[in-house]
């Protein structure tokens, strides 16, 4: 059924825009966290995205096997990769996270960054949400063939 | 006798082809931040070919093909969303008009039963 895969589609974007909206968050979050469960300041994280480019063999052999199953066209979040840049060293003798020379490791998060991501990601969201209202609308349509003239 | 006029299976072909158009954009639409992910297009005149030489036959997955000639970002991705949202508006409206269509070819046959008691 095409319109409902296309649905599936817009729906498999608003989920992947929806996660790297909230890595971006956690991002923002811990911008000033020096302390983190594996120990060293917090490491900034980046989404990676990629297309579902599987063959309309296995597309059907897939939606044999398991329903609902995101149609061939759709996006995934395939990783979370974690930023290599450095942390940035600040001079903070009283922190208890200070090295022996007084220095503390934070994020190299730059919030102006985040927040373009931000928005970058709530705007994509909104595009495949219209996408979603017009599959839903022309569903609709096809059900009005039924109704009586 | 049958009740499915060469009319009424034309527009249902047009139907399929339009709403697998829509697919297509929606999958753009998608993949609006995926790094090397290029345009792709439902060509009509193949597509509607192909709908009405199968007849009922369903295809598994629209036949797409990549759109040429539209600029890369950076990431080599050639998705443009002003592009893709005018389609998506231009095919929901060809879709509308294939669905009025049927409906006033089903309205016809109607009257055509009304008449005759």
């Amino acid at each position: 059924m095409g319109l409902f895969d296309m649905m599936g589609i817009s729906a498999s974007a608003l989920s992947a825009e929806r996660q790297r909206a909230e890595v971006t968050s956690a991002n923002l979050a811990n911008a000033e966290t020096t302390h983190t469960d594996s120990g060293g300041p917090y490491v900034r994280k980046e989404v990676v995205f990629s297309a579902s480019n599987m063959s309309p063999f296995s597309t059907v052999l897939n939606r044999l096997g398991r329903f609902g199953h995101a149609p061939a066209g759709s996006v995934q979040l395939t990783q979370v990769v974690e930023d290599t840049t450095p942390p940035v060293m600040r001079y903070e003798p009283g922190n208890p996270d200070a090295d022996k020379n007084g220095m503390v490791a934070y994020p190299a998060i730059n919030p102006v960054t985040e927040m373009v991501d931000l928005m970058g990601a709530v705007r994509s969201y909104q595009l495949n949400a219209s996408a979603v209202t017009a599959a839903k609308q022309m569903i609709q349509q096809s059900i009005d063939i039924l109704k009586s003239s | 006798m049958a009740t499915t006029t060469p009319l009424m299976q034309l527009l249902q072909g047009y139907l399929k082809v339009t709403s697998d158009r829509q697919q297509t954009i929606a999958s753009n639409m998608a993949n609006v931040d995926t790094p090397g992910y290029h345009t792709k297009d439902v060509n009509f005149q193949t597509a509607m070919q192909q709908v009405v030489e199968e007849g009922n036959n369903a295809r598994l997955a629209p036949a797409s093909t990549e759109v040429q000639g539209l600029p890369e970002r950076p990431d080599g991705n050639n998705v443009n969303i002003d592009r893709e949202s005018l389609l998506l508006g231009e095919t929901q409206l060809q879709y509308q008009m294939a669905v009025q269509l049927i409906k006033s070819e089903f309205h016809r046959l109607l009257t055509a039963i009304k008449e005759g008691s």
